[in-house]
């Protein structure tokens, strides 16, 4: 198992090396000048060229990229441009807020998905079957930017039920210890704040979600489904066991590998999901920040943040896979 | 099967419906004025003292000399004070680190008289030596706490000042500390501006021992900001929040406010949300269309911030069409000017042939007219300059919102769908803001481009030498007007107020005729506030304290 | 698998049981009737429209809600929303049609040759796929959509060359899809009694791939284009809802969206976002109603 695990690791490598020749490559390949970012409209020609060359904008491509690499592999991501503020010191305190909304949106359509799979499964063509279908099909149709818009307008403009936008409410003191608003809310016993951050957090969460939500729910019919008509399943029903105890105990167990797999897929296109999200939502994490450093060119944090989130991405589709091979004693480690 | 799929087939049509009426019915209800807002969930802030400003973004950073955008300032007026300041809500000055000032009789010394017993928010003593480092290091590029090895360059005084120390350019030749509690500045040539142009929301007085602990690091998320003004710095949680705390010593005496947090929210609309759940105090940069929305909610004020601004269409004589004045001039007169303004600002701006803001009306020319709006005449003079048929025209408009063109997309349409009637081929076309910037001085330069100006301070200096001086055309090919350049030099130079003006008159007239950068609007930006705040007066130089303000 | 790599004799029997089971489903037609109805009424738009999208433009209906007039109000330019609605649908399918065209085809070829050939091209093939679906997916067409491309002359007289870079960015974001799908259909097919066969006649590389593995593949790959359409069409809206893609006065659906958003009235003036956003769903529905129905005809024994 730990050779499979270090094998595994090991093919990471070059795809990881790729990426950050790719996002370095796109981000010279994108029209602009970061100096002029830095500048400001009033600057000078000579005040942009003296500062191209000091930001190391007038080597040669290839050395830029050693240099690029040569910090990154030491864990020097740099600085932002604008703000000044190092990549790390930025990913360490926006991490956790994507990572609470990602798990948090993961959660709901967990929730929801599951369960309404199951059920959609066992009642087979039932009304229950029907709405979740339907549902999860224009789940998947939808604009995520476009539900978290209607969201915002139905629940917080006009039923005034939920923040519009924001993570924490000003008046709530909390101070953060790992940067997890709810892990640090139930640290310090401040419920006040715990239910502060869980309204802020439901709406950008459902709007992350949705699409997990919808996958998830047709995964879990499906896998059932193909459970349900095994032999094994018919045995035991034939056994005489009751129905539900067949369903949760047998049939739920197999049903589950697949539904895993897609967890942990989903959880890395949550990333993606995001970055729009997170910006409608003026949400303080990695995807409005990359999203803003897109806006203004800032290199530092597209480049820091994309090959950040792409490894993420990567390293979650390894944990699925070495998961997946817990789960399913078919697979052969070779 | 067959039964199966109806049920589909009518679960996923009921939904649809549900959907589409569920909401459409709150489409309907938009328009009707609510008046119950204000209950929101998480907490109303009327409960605690702190002020919520409902931010557009994080600041670049919170130091001082280094920036230029509205985000960073607004933070750093509440945390520094200026050498001197302006009056609540116009561009008159008013003592603030200096309690009074004078220029030498040759115009060349400005002296100032510095407020004494002032502290830092660290404990630093306030005095002539804290000014010195503070303009140094901005101005001396050897400065050792100037820091430009890490890239830092205080382009804004450049643009201001001419030059940095040992640039030929360079307005300032000393900083001179006679006592402690006096500065002399001593500069090349006369500058009636100074004093106007240092107390700039650019040049709030930092503390030397700050700077010094924190280097290079001074003012990013993370360090500590220190200066003297109405609010102490406490904390900066990027991408959601800065939080103030009230400067209990301030010399001004302590604000009305115990806190203010700027909160950050990108979007307008989101802002007004926001507003309207009581989330935040007030905010500004409101779109004009949003103004219909904002009366309906009795809980909400508009505020307007006194106009300071113009709004300009830019067009390039380096593209040989354009190269004529009359083709210039006929754009300006295909231009449906006051119908588009009337239609994108709700009633928020003036449109005028004025390139300076009304407020600065004593260095206009009063009789100076406007471009009628025209179309038959126009394309008659296209047709006298040689373009009967029109010629294609590639138009640039701004990729974001700023107070002279809230909306510069449709804004750009409009001018469009204007001059494809009087036959010119118009191709809209924009980039990110960062390029849009930086290419319109790549020669040739754009061809035609929306940009606008926002005074930095209230001298007529600040809108014509920088647009039409030496140096400020290298976005329309370098024009340049001997007897223009010679009137803004000379301007700049008088100490005497009616000849200045009579100066800038001269020069207006000339920039009229010749139709460079055609002035399509001044502004009244838009900000709101809820209806318990009060003691907010905007400035019209874009970012002002927070004193004065406090919630009932 | 096996109705489709089974020799051509059967094929056609079971094509057609393929459609008989592709009628009986009511999903499928209601996909299917959705998606002519949706391609009509785009191909229709410049005979059928009741205003010039580019040119009706009236300053003093701005913002209009919907009404007798206007069925669907009117924007920010006091232009008719349905009139827009309709010819965005039209740029929209365009778009997504063209770059899933352009993701099947790189896809197919790259997916051929890295299961045909193996060794070393699989390696290359499987990298750079691995690469592209390490990306969130949504950076990586903005990361392409931001450059600038220069296209020849021939190409932007036929394409608006704004959407020709939206094209691509979302074509390549579909690249890996058809490249997995194809090389994973070529490593079982390859094996194959019938391809054995061929191959031991002699038969070259290319004509054996294109003539007896490609044709057998083809039913995933109608299946997997029609559902990417709808994938396609979500993310060329994203696209023009960051801004990059369709310039003015071009209607696209997505930068209909962004335009209520960022000029603050998306929240007041709720028509302006409603309807695009509809609009996108419906069409993205259809294609998935579609898909959906193909593959559960094709494949019968697939489940999803």
């Amino acid at each position: 198992m730990l050779r499979y695990i270090a094998k595994r690791l090991l093919d990471l490598l070059p795809v990881i090396l790729g990426i950050t020749i790719l996002v370095f490559l796109f981000l010279k390949l994108i029209p602009g000048n970061p100096a002029i970012v830095l500048l400001g409209p009033r600057a000078t020609p000579d005040q942009i060229a003296s500062l191209s060359k000091q930001l190391g904008l007038d080597q040669p491509l290839p050395l830029q990229y050693l240099a690029f690499i040569s910090k990154l592999v030491r864990f020097d991501l740099g600085k932002s441009i604008i703000s000044g503020i190092p990549i790390w010191q930025e990913i360490k305190t926006r991490f956790p807020a994507t990572i609470e909304l990602s798990v948090a949106a993961m959660l709901i359509s967990m929730v929801l998905g599951i369960p309404a799979g199951i059920i959609a499964a066992v009642k087979k063509n039932g009304w229950v079957d029907n709405i979740a279908m339907s549902t999860s099909l224009l789940g998947v149709s939808m604009p995520v930017y476009w539900l978290g818009l209607l969201l915002i307008y139905l629940f917080a403009v006009n039923l005034h039920w939920l923040p519009p936008s924001g993570r924490l409410g000003i008046n709530v003191d909390l101070q953060p210890i790992t940067g997890f608003y709810i892990l640090d809310s139930i640290l310090t016993l401040n419920f006040r704040a715990l239910g502060d951050v869980l309204a802020h957090l439901i709406l950008p969460a459902l709007t992350v979600g949705t699409i997990p939500l919808a996958i998830l729910a047709r995964i879990t019919r499906s896998a059932m489904l193909e459970v349900l008509s095994q032999d094994y399943i018919r045995t035991a029903r034939a056994k005489g066991l009751l129905e539900r105890w067949v369903i949760m105990k047998h049939a739920l167990k197999n049903a589950l590998l697949p539904v895993v797999t897609i967890i942990g897929l989903q959880f890395g296109t949550l990333l993606s999901g995001a970055i729009l999200t997170e910006t409608i939502f003026s949400w303080p994490g990695i995807g409005s920040w990359i999203y803003n450093g897109i806006l203004t060119r800032d290199y530092p944090v597209v480049q820091g943040g994309v090959v950040f989130v792409a490894i993420v991405f990567v390293l979650i589709n390894l944990l699925v896979d070495i998961s997946y091979a817990f789960l399913d004693p078919r697979i052969q480690y070779k | 099967m067959i039964r199966r799929l109806k049920r589909w087939q009518a679960a996923l049509c009921v939904l649809v419906a549900i959907l589409t009426v569920t909401l459409s019915n709150c489409a309907q209800q938009a328009p009707t004025p609510s008046t119950e807002g204000g209950n929101s969930p998480s907490g109303s802030p009327a409960e605690s003292t702190a002020l919520v400003f409902g931010s557009p973004g994080d600041p670049k950073s919170l130091e001082p000399g280094n920036v230029e955008d509205g985000n960073s300032l607004y933070v750093q007026q509440q945390i520094y004070d200026r050498i001197v300041d302006y009056k609540d809500g116009s561009t008159e000055l008013e003592p603030a680190l200096a309690t009074e000032w004078s220029a030498s009789d040759d115009n060349l010394t400005w002296t100032f008289k510095l407020r004494e017993g002032v502290k830092f928010h660290d404990g630093t003593e306030f005095n002539a030596e804290a000014i010195k480092v503070n303009f140094e290091r901005w101005w001396d590029p050897n400065h050792p706490l100037g820091f430009r090895d890490a890239g830092k360059t205080y382009a804004i005084w450049e643009g201001l000042f001419g030059g940095y120390k040992g640039d030929e350019d360079s307005l300032l030749q000393a900083v001179n500390t006679p006592d402690e509690y006096t500065v002399e500045f001593v500069l090349k040539q006369p500058f009636a501006a100074f004093p106007a142009a240092i107390g700039s929301a650019y040049f709030g007085i930092a503390s030397p021992t700050a700077i010094e602990q924190a280097g290079a690091d001074y003012g990013i998320a993370g360090s500590q900001a220190i200066g003297t003004g109405p609010f102490k710095f406490v904390e900066w949680r990027t991408g959601d929040r800065i939080v103030l705390e009230a400067n209990p010593d301030y010399w001004n005496g302590a604000p009305k406010s115990q806190e203010v947090v700027f909160r950050f929210i990108t979007e307008p609309a989101s802002r007004l949300a926001e507003l309207r759940a009581a989330s935040i105090d007030f905010t500004v940069d409101i779109a004009p269309d949003q103004l219909s929305e904002l009366q309906s909610d009795a809980n909400l004020k508009e505020v307007r911030r006194p106009p300071f601004n113009v709004g300009y269409l830019a067009l390039n004589p380096s593209y040989e069409p354009l190269a004529k004045k009359e083709v210039r001039q006929a754009i300006a007169m295909a231009l449906n000017r006051k119908q588009i303004v009337d239609s994108f600002w709700s009633g928020l701006a003036t449109s005028d042939g004025q390139f300076m803001p009304s407020s600065l009306k004593q260095y206009q020319d009063a009789n100076l007219g406007d471009y009628e709006y025209n179309p038959d005449q126009a394309k008659q003079m296209l047709a006298d300059a040689g373009y009967p048929n029109g010629f294609p025209l590639e138009l640039w408009y701004m990729p974001v919102s700023r107070p002279y063109f809230p909306t510069p997309k449709p804004i750009a349409e409009a001018f469009a769908a204007d001059l494809q009637a009087v036959g010119i081929q118009v191709t809209l076309n924009t980039k990110d803001w960062a390029a849009y910037l930086d290419d319109r001085y790549k020669p040739p330069g754009y061809q035609a481009f929306m940009l606008g100006w926002t005074g930095d301070y209230g001298d007529p200096d600040n809108f014509m030498y920088y647009h039409f001086g030496p140096g400020g055309t290298k976005d329309l090919g370098n024009w340049e007007n001997p007897e223009v350049f010679r009137l803004l030099e000379e301007a700049r130079q008088e100490s005497e107020e009616s000849e200045r003006a009579k100066l800038y008159a001269q020069a207006e007239k000339i920039i009229f005729d010749e139709a460079l950068r055609v002035p399509i609007v001044h502004s009244e930006p838009l900000l709101a506030q809820r209806a318990n705040l009060i003691g907010w007066t905007p400035s019209p130089l874009s970012t002002e304290s927070f004193e004065t303000v406090s919630k009932s | 698998m096996d109705s489709v790599s089974t020799p051509p004799v059967t094929q056609q029997s079971s094509l057609r049981k393929a459609s008989q089971r592709f009628f009986k489903s009511i999903s499928a037609r209601i996909g299917l009737i959705l998606t002519v109805l949706i391609i009509v009424l785009a191909l229709l738009a410049p005979i059928l429209r009741p205003y010039d999208p580019a040119t009706a433009r009236d300053f003093a209906a701005r913002l209009q809600p919907p009404g007798a007039v206007h069925l669907l109000g009117t924007d920010g330019l006091g232009r008719d929303m349905l009139t827009l609605i309709w010819y965005g649908t039209r740029i929209s399918l365009l778009v997504s049609v063209l770059s899933v065209g352009l993701g099947l085809i790189t896809g197919t070829l790259m997916g051929l040759v890295a299961g045909y050939f193996r060794g070393w091209w699989e390696t290359i093939i499987g990298w750079f796929t691995d690469i592209l679906l390490a990306f969130p997916s949504i950076l990586l067409a903005i990361a392409i959509a931001s450059i600038d491309l220069n296209f020849p002359p021939l190409f932007t007289a036929v394409f608006n060359p704004d959407l020709l870079n939206v094209m691509i960015a979302v074509g390549i974001v579909q690249v890996p899809i058809f490249t997995r799908l194809t090389r994973s259909m070529v490593l079982s097919l390859r094996e194959q009694g019938f391809v054995q066969t061929v191959r031991a006649f002699g038969a070259k590389p290319g004509r054996i791939i294109f003539l007896h593995i490609l044709p057998s593949s083809l039913a995933p790959l109608v299946v997997q284009a029609t559902l990417s359409i709808g994938t396609a069409t979500l993310e060329a809206a994203g696209l023009g809802f960051l801004g990059l893609g369709a310039k003015p006065p071009t209607p696209e659906l997505g930068t209909m969206l962004s335009d209520s958003f960022n000029n603050g009235y998306a929240l007041s003036k709720s028509w302006t976002i409603l309807f695009p956003g509809l609009m996108i769903t419906l069409i993205v529905l259809a294609f998935n109603l579609l898909g959906d129905g193909l593959r559960d005809s094709l494949d019968p024994r697939s489940n999803r």
